[in-house]
Parts: C-alpha cells; structure tokens; sequence
C-alpha cells in the first residue's frame, strides 16, 4: 500500500520537475523566466503555497551560503527539512549520489574509514528498479571503494619494502596485501571500462598489477584507456601508456608512435621535447623532419615562449637540419609563421623584456632570429648590438652562424 | 607546458542535452574535489582555504560619477506584454504575448497609420470635398457627412459613441473588408515585433562581453574607465580614475568622450607587448584605438559589418589584433594593417539547431587558432587550416551533463590575465545554469562546473590575477540583473583548476537602496527605478602595490550610472558563523545624496504613449462647432498633450453631462452570496430572503434591481466561458459589473432624433402595429433594433422571464450585456449609447482600456 502511494507521489513530482523549466519558442530555458510570469498572472502578489514556500526557502539558503552567513544558512536549512516532507521519494532516489559527495568530501579530508562505511552504505543501496544510471553510479561507488583498498595496500607495500623478506611478518603483510589487491581489481574493472575520465583508478590499478607482475594486463589495461574511441581523447591515457613503456624499455619505435599521438593531441606538452629528442636520433628521415615539426609546434604556443630549453633546441637543430641541406624543411614550417612570429617572438618589445629578464634565453632566441629572418631583423640586430662582456663570444659566433645559415633572402 | 598528471574521474557520456537515464556526476568536478593518490599526497592536499573572502567595505556599491543629463526610461518590461489574464486553472502560469490588448492599443494610438494606407487605397470611393451629390456613382461616400456624424469625437471601441445610419451603414459594408486587412496585416507585424521585444526581455545578448573596461594607466592606482553613455548609449567616455589605497576611487576631471555613429555595446581592452590597445563594438560598426601612454585615444581602423556584430576579442598575443563575429556565422581575423581575413564561416549552429544568430569568437593559447562559439557550443577553428575543420571544445549536450533547454551565453579565454598567465589553456563557458572550465587541450570534457544559479544571464566575466603570490584568482561573473559573484579559481601548472575555498555573492546596486534618504513616492520610485537599471559593463582592477589586497569593481547601468565598489581580502582565516555586515559611512550616503540631488534634477522621461493626432478638423472647416463642443476637444487635447488626468474643469461648463458612474461591486457580492448559497444548498432560502427584502413598498427599485442581478448571471457566466480561449483576453468580472451597470433613466436626445427619423413617413395609426412586430425581432438586428429598445419600455413585458430572454430581449440602452462579448454583439453595445456629451470625458480616462474591437 505503502510502496503504491510513494509511486503516485512520485510521478507526480517527476511531472512537475519537468514543468517547472519554462521554456521560450527557440528551446531555450530560461531560468529567471519563472519570475516574469508570476508577477504578470498574480498581479505582482505572490502566492503562497508549497512550491513557492520550497523553492523561497532554497534561495534563502543558497543566498546565505554565498554571503557566507553559514549561521543563517543553518537555520534555513533547518526549515527547509521540516518543509520537505519525508515522504519525496524523487529524492529519495538520489541518495547514492549524496552518499557518494559525502564520501568524496570525507576521503579528501583523510578519514578513509569513514568514507568506506559511506561508500558500503551506498553500494547497497536499492530503490526501485535499478536503473542503468543507477548501475554505471554504483560502479563508481565501486571502483572508488577500490580506490580506498589501494591506500590500504599502498601502505602495506610501504611497510613491506622495510621488511625483510625471511621476516615473518613479511609474509602476513605480502597475504594482506594479496588480500586488498583481488578486491580492488574486482571494483575497479567494472569502472574503467566505462567511457571516462578514470586517472587515478587507472593508474592505482596499473601500478598494482605492476607489482604483481601482470605487464600484458596493465599494457592491456593501458593500451584500451588510450585507444578506445569511445573514450574523450585525455592526453593522460597516453602520458600513462608512454611512461609504462618506457619502464618496459620498449622499442624506440614503439615509444615514437605513441608520442605521435600526443603530439596531434597537446603539441604543447612537456614530453615533446623528449619526443623531438627520440626523432632527432631516429635513423628515418620523415622522423627527423618531424623532429623540427615538433619544435616549432611547442614554441606556437603562448604558454611555451620562455622555454628555453625548447629555444635551445630549436636554434641548434635548425643549424644541424641546414647543414644536412634540408632547407625545404625549415622553410615549410618558416612558410605558415612567417606572418605571424616575427610580431608574436621577434619583436622589439621582446627582445628589450628578454635580454633584461634572461640573457641566455636572449641570445638563443638571437641566433633563431638571424637565421629565420636574417640579420637585419629587430630582434637579432638589438641583441647583437648588446655590449656585455660575459657573452661577447657567444654573440660573436651567434653572428658567425647567422651569417652562414640565414634562410632569408638578404636581396629582399 | 605542463598537464595535471592526474585528472578528475569524471564519466563521459555522448548524447544531447538533458538525458535523463544519466546520473548527474557534475559534482564530481566541483570544488570539493581534489583528490590525490597516495603516491604524490606527501606534497600535501590542496588545502581548503576556508577563510578566503572578499570583504565589501559598503552594504552596496555606490555611484562614481553624477548622473548624465539624459533621462532615462527602463523600457518594456514583462507586464507590458504579457497577457495579464488570471490562469489560476492552469497548474504552471505560461507566458502569453497580449497581441490583442496591443493591436488594441495601436489603433488607438496610431489610427492614422493603421487605417490612412486602406483610406488611400480606397479613395476613388470616397469624396473628400465638395457639397452635393453631383457623383453618378452610388459607390461613392461622402466623408464630410460620416464627419459630420462623428463629430470630431473617434468613436472606436467606445461604447458611448454615438453612430448614425451612414456610420453603420458603412461600418457593416466595409467592415469586413478594412477590418481583416488592417487586422491580420498589423497583427501579424505586432506579434513579430512582440516575439522579438519579448525574446529580448528574456535575454539581451546585445551587450555580451560588457561595455565597460578599465585601461592601466602609469601608476597602478591610476587608470581610466572606458564606457559609452548619453542617452543612446552612442558617446564613449574617457574617464581618469585615481585609485586611492585606504579612500574611494576619484574621478580626475571631466571625462572627454568621442562621439560616435551607434550604440555602444562591447568594449574591451587588452596591453600586448606594452600597448594598450582598445576595440569598441557598435551595432554595425567595429573601432580600434590605441591608448598612448599619457591614455590618449588614438584612431586605428573602422570596420563595418553589415549583418551586424556580436563580439569582438582582442588577441593577447599579438598587439593589434581581433577577431569579430558576425550575425551571418562569419568569424573574420583582423589587423590593421593586413586588413580582413575570414576564418570559419557557417550561418548553421554547431552542435544542434538553434536560432540565435548570436556568435562568439576568441583567442586560445595558440595564437591562430580560434574559438568560436555559439549557443549550442565552441569550437576551435585553426585558422592556418583548411576552413571549416575544427575540433569542438564544449558541446550542450551529455559530455557536460547539460540540462535540458541549456545555451551557451558567455565564452571567453582566460589566458588573457596579464602577461604571464596563471591558466594558458583554460577557457570559461557559462550557460544560464553552470559555469564551466574547460582545458582546451582535454576538449568537451569539463575540468570543472558549478551552478552559478544567477538569477539572471551572466553575460560578464572578469578574471584577475592572484592578490599575492600562491594566492587563488579572483574570478567575477555579473548578471544582467546586477547581480555579481566572486569565486575563487586555483589551479596553476601540473594540478587541475579548482574553486578555492566557497564562492562569493557581492552586493548589487539595488541593495544601495538603504544609503539614499527616504523620498516622496514618486522620486523613490524613480530612484528604485534606476537602481534596478540592467548592469551592461564590469571592470576590476587589483592596483597590486598596496599593502593590503583591495579590489576595486565597477558596473555600468543601462542608464549611463557608474557604480563602484571595494573589496577587501580577509587577512585571516575567520571562524565566525556570520559575516560581518558592513554598514554606512557617512561619507558613502553624503556622496548618494549627492547624486540623487542631480539625479532629481534630470526631468523625468515624458511618457512613451503620445496624444494622438486627429486630422479630421481640417476638413471641416465649413462647419462652425458650437462653443461648448470647442471647447471640450481643446481641454481634452491639453490634457492629453500634458499626459495628466481630465478633469471637469478642463471641460468647462458642462454641468448637462453625466460623469462616468464609478463602479459599483454591489450586484457582484450578491452573486457571490447566491452562489454560496447554492452551494450549501440553501439557496431557497437565499432566494426567500432576497424577495421578502425586495417585497416592500419600494416595487420599481425592485425590479430594477433583479434585472441588473439577471444580467449580471448572465455576463459573469459568458465572461467564463470566454476565460477558456487563452489568446483572447476575457473580461474580468468587476469591468463586467462596471460597465454592465444600470444607466440613468434618461433618453438622450440622440436617440428621440434617430426615432422621430424611423418614424417619418409612417403614417401614425400604423406606428403601433410597427412597433409590436419590431419588439420581437432580436437585438442583433441593426437599425430596427436601435429603435425598438427605446420602445420597449413599455412595449415588451416578457424580457425577465427566463435567462435566455434576457439574452436576446434585454433592452439593451439600460442593461448592456457588452461584457459578455459576444462575437456578434458589436452593434448591441453600440445600442447602449446614451448620451454624446459622455464621450470625451471616457476617451479620456479611458483609454487604455482593453477593448475587444477595433472600430467602425
């Protein structure tokens, strides 16, 4: 009886959530529409009834909480409870939900006990049909269950490494540990299968099946978090996937591709210079065209100007690539940036900030300059022009090299 | 550049907006997360800080500068077009556009328009001049005679008005043919015009991204604020502004200003490279100055955009630099010396169809590839590649877990903060619910939401850069509204953006309200008024050498007002439960009183709705109007000219005529009280009672008195059958009970007229005969009818037997059922028109009065 006059109520809500976004003639939603309307039907009184009263009494929450009147806000709360009736099963059924942002909340603030018991209370929660929102929340619930196994074993593994091994309490820590690390793979699974963001699952479950030796596992593991296309392309699945890689001292032709990939993704990222570093020694010459591809690629970006580890390299392969007569190369990549890096690095504003915050990055930025825009340019011509004693030499064969490499057409 | 190592876990769903089969995970990515894995925790936890606020120094913010000289009038507001019938049946209120009560209002007010081209049109069949009838064509009407009839006085829609045969004989020939034309041409340009008002009610995106900006000058403290005013909007002001550490904001000197061809509508600035560059938006107009170190304006480019603009960004990488969208779905890079270069072109929206022709266009952290947005979502376009390709960035739809009915209404980049940006790869999106951080190097997932729940459309968005060093940013979103909020964004290198610490409510220029001295009503509400005004611009700055972090925050109003106020950063971490409320200073409410003295100054706006202008006078020349009837016109067209009340002595002696009868809720109560009675099932005794107080010696008010209560049954009964049809507005029950009123018994002279004018040439023993056939022909009838009501006084005995009788015999001079309105009931209203003198006094007073028809 119970359970059929909870159903009635809740459709009944259901229906009026739907009803109570207002929307215009283009689909839009209008939020402060509600406002408009009641002013004009009621003439500007304002009726009181259940609705209003909740929804008032909300606003005065949440206008108290930003004003950071937390007392206030308490006591609003307070009346809301009293408002809603227990009996609002709609709400009832998002209660994994909050018990998953209570837990959340207790496992960034330490107490993993806590935040366990939460998470169980959770996982066992039933209301109604489970839905597949449901099933994909109780996952979650799952997997971040998992994740508080691998602190557990994380810290198990902690304490093993301080054993000894013929200790017999090595042995109970290892059974332990054993013990926390079939459950985790049990809970995190499911999870991570799922279309996703799933960073620390992921990483906590690889280095777990690292440890117990599984690499097929955790490459496969891996391999599917970066390549499946039904996943959001996160430059971490492949960061991940490249620093296991590399722990397995796999082919250099293997790391190239997947650093390919992350190059198409973030060409900003830090790992392209070891990526420019790797196709540099590559026997292939597309690889090391793709070597001064990257480079030019990393200083586009706003965020990378003052890289001068990236000015560093640029200014000596650019040297390497037009002393093995591949001028074609630089003056591809020199042909889409022409137009805009002159004013975008090479500016005379640049050149005044640079020499003045970072001479080293200067004169490398120098030696770009003269070669891409020849020696008349602002840039090159400011920084030759510096008279410091400590790095006379360096300019002096900046000059040497700008005079014998230039791309630019000195005629022009 | 570095990535976080380790993002939010966070489900990625593809699909539209408002799944509902989702379970909503957008708290996964607010600030309560900042989860970390054991291996890097050793670092510590991001920790919380708890204490962080800005602590405005006054309850409200305050005005910079005195007000202008312009008036300023709010402009249509909700009540002014939505349908204000009551929908108490209806279990949520709908908005219904009143095109009825409006169309109504426009041939009222602007006849001459409506109805001048049809007159024109028609004119072969009218003749204007001239005396006789010396015309063969019997198609031809003589206007100086329907003239004549109307005597100056326009008759529509006032059931006081007198009508002639001629008038009605025209009226019912050419009402079919006028009335649809005018009706359906005009109501069909109304409603649009009425969905547009209506749409930009609801949201104005014309002044996205804010027309206010605040340029460095060259000390910190001193900059000067860059905003359009006067009373177009179309004058942008220059105004140097002295920053003090401890005191309010000075204006230094008069502000210069430029003037310029448009509304203002965008204003932004931006200091590459040591410039300082300024871009203006107009309607259809884009500007570029440069501002000289000594901050003096100087002209760059004009450009012109056909199709209209809708925002326009200045590169942060690249000094004179723009991108410009336009109406049509263009995004054009531009750059005064290399001119125009279009970089993506698609008048579709992008993610799924949506009207807006509002575009959106900014930088990235790479300095040729562009954002692009539109009401569905962003994209980034590169503009080195072939056009069109892109990857999306946002996308409403189930990616952010975006609701139903969700629009993008803000994008912008916020790499922009200083020359040294704390989030190169951050862009903000806002939507009428959430406001979300997405990384454009991990696009469509976002790094972070929050539901703003702004009651209004957050159209502006400044970031400014952390107070002190290792501090969070403050992040400040306003609302159309004035509404304004302060978050706190941290996030720097390797960790993922977050809210610091719980987000901020600033208060808005209506809550000034307390710093101004109580007025008389009418100035108060003027100054509410102004309050209230809609925010069009925001500017911050955190002149960063004082000792102690001040932010200094400026809105600009629609009405031209510059509000400023500061915000001071809570030292230390408070534990109190409430904050502490800041109060007035006296110089704060000296200052408001300052300006509120200048702001009365102003005179107010005349009001929107003009007298009309009748033209007919001119043509009448020959006929000399009697002094009485000069003389009302003339005081009702003063009064009318001066927008105040008629009043009797405006209409001179005119001691004959009636006043309007007030109303009266008297027969309305005994409705009410029969009804009750029915209800408890008492209503024959409700009945017996009625008759034995009406059964006294006073039998004429008696009967009087059931006829009113009959008619009255019968006009609440249609008025609710009518309340069904929601675009025709129905008449509410006490206009009904006013207008449905007894009328004195006196026979207007008028009427004696038009029946000595049936009565010729009848011989007189056969009157009688004529008038006991006419009693029972039905009201509806015209011409008869007129004359049968005067007759049936005495004539027809069988009105009051039944409800129906009283539909169709009710004599109709004494006891019109007009409010009924009856689709066909035009001509019996017209029946109850006692007297002409009546007539100038209700145009009058009345004339914003809901009428059902539109004339003739």
């Amino acid at each position: 009886m119970s359970d059929f006059s909870e159903e009635l109520v809740r459709s009944k809500t259901e229906d009026e959530q739907e009803e109570s976004c207002m929307f215009s003639g283009t689909g839009m939603s209008f939020p402060w529409l509600q406002k408009h309307i009641e002013t004009v039907a009621t003439g500007g009184k304002k009726e009181k009834d259940f609705a209003q009263t909740t929804s008032a009494c909300l606003s005065f929450i949440q206008e108290a909480l930003l004003k950071h009147q937390w007392q206030q806000a308490a006591e609003y709360m307070h009346s809301y409870f009293q408002i809603l009736e227990d009996s609002d099963s709609y709400k009832r059924q998002a209660a994994p939900e909050i018990s998953l942002q209570h837990a959340l909340y207790l496992l960034h603030h330490g107490m993993f006990e806590d935040a366990n018991r939460n998470l169980s209370h959770a996982e066992t929660w039933r209301y109604g049909e489970k839905s597949a929102s449901q099933e994909v929340l109780i996952n979650l619930i799952q997997a971040y269950k998992g994740l508080l196994q691998y602190y557990t074993w994380s810290k198990n593994k902690m304490e093993l490494s301080r054993l000894d091994k013929e200790d017999y309490a090595y042995n109970t820590a290892f059974q332990n540990m054993l013990n926390h690390s079939g459950k985790m793979s049990v809970n995190l699974c499911t999870l991570i299968q799922t279309p996703g963001v799933w960073d620390p699952f992921v990483k906590s479950y690889v280095e777990m099946l690292e440890f117990y030796g599984d690499r097929d596992e955790a490459r496969e593991v891996l391999t599917n978090y970066a390549y499946d296309e039904k996943f959001p392309s996160n430059p971490n699945a492949h960061i991940y996937l490249y620093n296991f890689l590399k722990r397995e001292k796999a082919p250099r032709e293997k790391l190239i591709s997947v650093l390919k990939i992350l190059y198409q993704i973030v060409p900003s990222h830090k790992l392209m210079l070891e990526f420019h570093r790797l196709l540099r020694k590559s026997d292939k010459e597309d690889h090391r065209k793709l070597a001064l591809e990257v480079l030019f690629g990393v200083l586009d970006f706003a965020g990378c100007t003052k890289n001068i580890t990236a000015w560093k390299y640029l200014a000596k392969y650019l040297r390497q690539t037009l002393m093995e007569n591949h001028l074609a190369w630089v003056q591809e990549e020199w042909n889409s940036r022409k137009n805009w890096w002159p004013g975008f690095h090479f500016s005379f504003f640049w050149a005044k900030t640079n020499w003045k915050e970072d001479k080293a990055l200067a004169c490398e930025k120098a030696l770009v300059a003269g070669i891409l825009l020849g020696k008349g340019c602002r840039y090159f011509r400011y920084i030759s022009k510096q008279d410091d004693q400590v790095i006379k030499k360096k300019i002096k064969r900046i000059k040497k090299s700008v005079k014998k490499y230039s791309i630019a057409n000195p005629g022009l | 550049m570095d990535f976080p190592s380790s993002l939010h876990p966070t489900l990625f769903m593809t699909g539209p907006l408002g799944l509902s089969n989702v379970p909503d995970m957008s708290f996964m990515c607010s600030w309560r997360d900042a989860l970390t894995l054991p291996e890097n925790s050793q670092n510590g936890v991001p920790r919380l800080a708890t204490g962080l606020l800005w602590e405005p120094e006054t309850p409200g913010p305050l005005p910079l500068l005195p007000p202008g000289p312009d008036p300023w009038d709010p402009g249509v507001t909700a009540q002014d077009l939505l349908f204000r019938g009551g929908f108490s049946f209806r279990r949520k209120p709908q908005a219904v556009l009143d095109v009825t009560e409006q169309l109504s209002r426009f041939l009222w007010d602007h006849g001459d328009i409506a109805f001048a081209p049809l007159g024109k049109l028609m004119l072969e069949n009218f003749k204007l001049e001239g005396a006789g009838s010396r015309s063969k064509k019997k198609t031809v009407v003589s206007v100086k005679r329907l003239l004549q009839d109307l005597g100056g006085h326009q008759p529509w829609g006032c059931p006081w008005a007198f009508l002639s045969f001629r008038q009605r004989r025209f009226s019912i020939l050419g009402g079919p043919v006028l009335g649809k034309s005018v009706a359906s041409l005009l109501g069909e340009l109304l409603h649009e015009e009425l969905a547009m008002r209506w749409e930009q009610l609801l949201l104005d995106d014309a002044f996205t991204g804010g027309a206010l900006a605040w340029v460095p000058g060259k000390t910190p403290q001193v900059g000067q604020l860059v905003y359009p005013a006067g009373g177009a909007l179309d004058k942008l002001y220059f105004q140097e502004v002295n920053l003090t550490p401890d005191g309010d904001p000075q204006a230094l000197g008069d502000p210069g200003h430029i003037q310029l061809r448009g509304p203002v509508r965008q204003v932004v600035t931006c200091t590459v490279q040591g410039e300082s560059l300024l871009a203006v938006r107009s309607d259809y107009h884009c500007a570029l100055w440069k501002v000289s170190k000594q901050g003096h304006p100087a002209p760059l480019q004009v450009l012109q955009v056909g199709k209209g603009a809708t925002g326009i960004s200045l590169s942060p990488h690249l000094p004179g630099e723009l991108a410009v969208c336009s109406r049509s779905g263009a995004v054009c890079l531009w750059t005064p010396q290399d001119g125009l270069q279009q970089v993506y072109k698609d008048p579709e929206t992008l993610v799924f169809w949506d009207p807006s022709p509002w575009r959106w266009a900014d930088f990235t952290a790479h300095p040729r590839v562009l954002t692009v947005g539109d009401r569905t979502g962003v994209k980034m376009i590169d503009t080195k590649g072939p056009p069109g390709c892109g990857l999306l960035l946002f996308r409403g739809g189930a990616e952010a877990s975006c609701q139903k009915g969700e629009r993008v209404l803000l994008t912008q980049y916020l790499g922009k903060c200083g020359p040294e940006p704390l989030l190169p790869t951050v862009h903000l999106i806002c939507t009428q619910f959430s406001l979300y951080l997405v990384d454009e190097r991990l696009p469509l997932v976002p790094m972070l939401k929050w539901d703003h729940g702004l009651p209004s459309a957050p159209l502006w968005a400044q970031l400014q850069p952390p107070p002190r060093p290792g501090h969070p940013q403050p992040l400040l979103l306003g609302g159309q509204g004035g509404h304004l909020q302060l978050l706190h964004l941290a996030g720097e290198g390797a960790s993922v953006p977050r809210l610091a610490g719980p987000p901020q409510s600033l208060p808005s220029s209506s809550d000034s309200l307390s710093a101004f001295p109580l007025l008389e009503p009418r100035s108060q509400w003027r100054l509410q008024e102004r309050l209230k005004a809609p925010t069009i611009g925001l500017a911050a700055t955190i002149p960063s050498s004082a000792s102690e972090p001040v932010l200094s925050l400026f809105q600009l109003s629609a009405a031209g007002d510059v509000f400023y106020q500061r915000l001071r950063l809570q030292a230390e971490p408070r534990h109190h439960s409430r904050a502490p409320t800041a109060s007035w200073t006296p110089q704060a409410t000296a200052c408001c009183s300052r300006w509120l003295k200048t702001l009365l100054e102003v005179p107010p706006t005349p009001p929107v709705w003009a007298a009309p202008t009748f033209s007919n006078r001119c043509l009448l020349t020959q006929v000399e109007p009697s002094k009485v009837e000069q003389k009302v016109p003339e005081g009702l067209r003063a009064a009318m000219a001066e927008g105040r009340l008629l009043q009797q002595r405006d209409l001179g002696s005119l001691p004959s005529a009636e006043p309007p009868p007030a109303p009266e809720p008297g027969p309305e109560n005994e409705l009410s009280a029969r009804l009750e009675a029915a209800w408890e099932g008492q209503v024959a005794a409700w009945w017996e009672k009625q008759q034995g107080r009406s059964s006294g010696p006073r039998k004429p008010p008696k009967r009087h008195k059931r006829r009113t209560q009959l008619s009255n049954t019968f006009s609440s009964l249609s008025g609710r059958l009518d309340l069904s049809d929601a675009t025709s507005p129905p008449h509410s029950p006490d206009r009904t009970s006013s207008e449905a009123r007894p009328q004195p018994l006196v026979t207007p002279p008028s009427q004696e007229l038009t029946q000595e004018l049936w009565a010729q040439g009848v011989p007189s023993e056969r009157q009688q005969t004529l008038r006991d056939y006419m009693a029972k022909l039905p009201v509806q009838g015209d011409a008869p009818g007129e004359v049968s009501s005067s007759l049936s006084q005495t004539a027809t005995p069988s009105w009051q037997q039944t409800l129906q009788g009283g539909a169709t015999q009710l004599p109709p001079r004494r006891n019109p059922p007009r409010g009924a309105a009856l689709p066909s009931s035009q001509t019996s209203s017209f029946q109850a028109t006692p007297s002409r003198q009546q007539t100038p006094v209700l145009s009058g007073s009345q004339r914003h009065r809901k009428k059902p028809r539109m004339g003739f």
